[in-house]
């Protein structure tokens, strides 16, 4: 990690009665940065912002923020703005009030306050609703003037908990465009927990992948995605074809590995005899017999999804999902497929681990 | 448009035919008995309660214990409530029995129980001795303090009940947000919860002050004759002097008293605690 970095969290750990909730965390984020949190649900992404904003005391760990040791400081004079997934606008306050309610608590200059509302307000587009109530608005609404409640202050870090789960796909998918745009024009830092995988590949600048209580991996949408670093990355990020096997044997940079679906190539080194879990993204397989790994599968099912077509296929029991342009010419299920990929685009883990 | 009564209103139609029996007809009595003379209706008996300084004591010590005794419900009920609120499993359901089972005590009992531990050699007496807080013992029983002590005991769960069935339903987000936002402990407690909390609160005040303003059994056993509020009065007026124009004048005194007190307080503080 580069020192420095503007937020860093070191071995954050937190357990609660009996269970071991986060176990020694390490993140680093970096000025102006978007970093999601992607994981299931209970494994500690919750808890994890909540030590970061200083709303839950960590067991275990540090963390710095802008070169300062905040790990003691209380909430309120730590500079870091949450977006709730329940949004907890104040219900008594109107969406301005709600809106000037941090620059109040500070103390900032009264002529300042009501151009800075009035500015945020428009950011998120409820420049027309200043003076409703907040109980009265729809709940990306809602969304909105937490957003612009959070920002308003000007924070050194934003923390956004799932603040789209409640709203319906499109109106999620307009919110996040907008997100980002805000976010980059005021240029404040963000963490961002998510359970959903596309709304991380489509934001972040960095993802990290969190099972358990652990970041499994921290690296940019695509590396995730090309390159997951754990069978968990792997299996939660995208869809995979997987194949465990054990490996006969070396071939310089490659090795030779026995599976279901026959003899595979795969880079790597791993001594022969060794478990591996093997996995291909299913853009990554075409059809015919083009690349280094080459398997004769039977079509089981085929779905349409729009510009590209999901071909669920198996191969010596083992399923293999391909995803191609088009449904081959009279293929029906039960029909046999000749799938192929290049021997560089199979992904190899040492088995065993838990996926 | 016409307004169609909602039907799930009716449902509060048996309360309504009780209370209507058991208070409305009575009270309505009272009030009729204390302006009918023979001759007609008329306000001279007001006009002569007030004419009488003693009334003005008595007025005045009826507001002054409701309103410390409302007080100090206050200041020990709030923190109990948020207690309460905070609470988890057993803890909230033994503070909840604590509340409510010194319920089914009655009040005779509780007041007794004052009495001894009220005394110059009571309880209280002693610790604040042992505490150097005193020179020497001193009694509280029969003395203003030491009814304000009693009633706070008796009415205390009037008030924590509504402030905590309030408070219960915030959500600690709220709270957690404005903390976030920059707001201090004291800042997010004036800005945030009292005003979320005030629903409870003003109802626990009406609660207590309109209780402890008619209390007849607490006084009568923690202060005795010589200290008279407008209820005592009332009831010494009925009970031993059989003077019934005086004590339906008494009563009304101190409903209105009562009912102006409560729906003022309501309402100021609904001002209050609309603007920020
Ligand atoms: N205050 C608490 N007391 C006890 N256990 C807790 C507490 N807060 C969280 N947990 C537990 O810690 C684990 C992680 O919770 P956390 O809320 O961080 O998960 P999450 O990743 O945010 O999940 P989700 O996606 O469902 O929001 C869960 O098993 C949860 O039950
Ligand atoms: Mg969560």
């Amino acid at each position: 990690m580069l020192p420095a970095a503007f937020l860093d969290i070191a071995g954050a750990a937190k357990t609660f009665g009996s269970t071991a909730v986060l176990g020694g965390v390490d993140l680093a984020v970096r000025r102006g940065e978007f970093v999601s949190l992607l994981g299931p649900s209970g494994c500690g992404k919750t808890t994890l912002l909540r030590i970061v904003a200083g709303l839950t005391a960590a067991d275990a760990g540090r963390v710095t923020l802008d070169g300062l040791d905040i790990t003691r400081r209380p909430p309120h004079r730590r500079d870091v703005s949450v977006v709730f997934q329940s949004y907890a606008l104040f219900p008594h306050l109107s969406v301005a009030e709600n809106v000037a309610f941090g620059l109040k608590a500070r103390g900032t200059a009264r002529s300042s306050v009501g151009p800075t509302v009035a500015r945020f307000l428009d950011l998120v587009q409820m420049g027309a609703y200043a003076d409703r109530p907040v109980k009265a608005l729809s709940g990306g609404q809602q969304q909105r003037v937490a957003v612009a409640r959070a920002l308003a202050v000007g924070p050194k870090l934003v923390l956004l908990d799932e603040p789209f789960s409640a709203l319906d796909r499109r109106l999620r998918e307009a919110m996040q465009i907008d997100l980002k745009r805000l976010l980059r024009e005021v240029g404040t830092t963000a963490i961002f927990v998510t359970h959903d995988q596309d709304e991380a590949l489509t934001m972040s600048d960095r993802i990290a992948v969190m099972n358990r209580g652990r970041i499994e991996q921290c690296a940019d949408p695509a590396t995730i995605y090309h390159r997951p670093a754990t069978p968990f990355a792997l299996d939660f990020v995208g869809t995979s074809t997987r194949l465990e096997g054990r490996v006969v044997r070396t071939l310089g940079d490659e090795i030779v590995v026995t599976t279901p679906a026959g003899l595979l190539r795969a880079p790597g080194h791993y001594l022969p005899g060794s478990p591996v879990l093997l996995g291909v993204r299913p853009e990554r397989i075409t059809l015919g017999d083009g690349g280094g790994n080459r398997v004769e599968a039977v079509l089981v099912d085929a779905s349409f999804k729009g510009a590209r077509v999901e071909l669920h296929l198996t191969a010596g029991g083992a399923p293999v999902l391909v995803e191609a342009p088009a449904l081959p010419e009279g293929a029906a299920p039960g029909a046999a497929l000749t799938v192929s990929w290049a021997s560089a685009d199979t992904l190899v883990y040492p088995a065993g681990e838990a996926a | 448009m016409r307004n169609r009564p909602d039907p799930v209103a009716l449902l509060a139609l048996p309360a309504l035919l009780y209370l209507g029996i058991v208070y409305a007809v009575p009270l309505a009595g009272l009030l009729v008995g204390s302006v009918v003379r023979p001759g007609g209706v008329t306000l001279a008996p007001f006009a002569d309660f007030f004419r009488d300084p003693f009334h003005w004591t008595v007025a005045g010590n009826t507001l002054r214990v409701a309103a410390l005794t409302t007080l100090v419900c206050l200041a020990i009920g709030y923190p109990t409530a948020v207690a309460l609120a905070r609470a988890r499993g057993f803890a909230q359901a033994a503070i909840l029995v604590a509340i409510i089972l010194p319920l089914s005590v009655g009040v005779v009992v509780k007041a007794f129980a004052w009495q001894i531990v009220l005394r110059r050699d009571g309880v209280v007496s002693q610790i604040l001795v042992g505490l150097g807080v005193w020179d020497e013992p001193q009694r509280l029983l029969f003395t203003e303090a030491g009814l304000v002590i009693g009633a706070a005991n008796v009415f205390v769960p009037f008030m924590i009940l509504p402030v905590y069935s309030v408070l219960k339903t915030i959500d600690p987000r709220v709270g957690e947000a404005a903390t976030t936002l920059g707001a201090s402990p004291l800042y997010r407690f004036r800005k945030v919860t009292l005003p979320l909390a005030l629903p409870g609160i003003v109802s626990g005040i009406a609660f207590v002050f309109s209780m402890t303003a008619s209390m007849y059994v607490i006084p009568s056993l923690l202060v005795g004759d010589r200290f008279q509020t407008l209820a005592t009065l009332t009831g010494r007026s009925f009970l031993f002097m059989r003077n019934e124009e005086l004590g339906s004048t008494t009563a009304v005194v101190l409903l209105a008293l009562t009912v102006a007190i409560v729906v003022g307080s309501t309402s100021l503080s609904r001002r209050l605690g609309g603007s920020s």
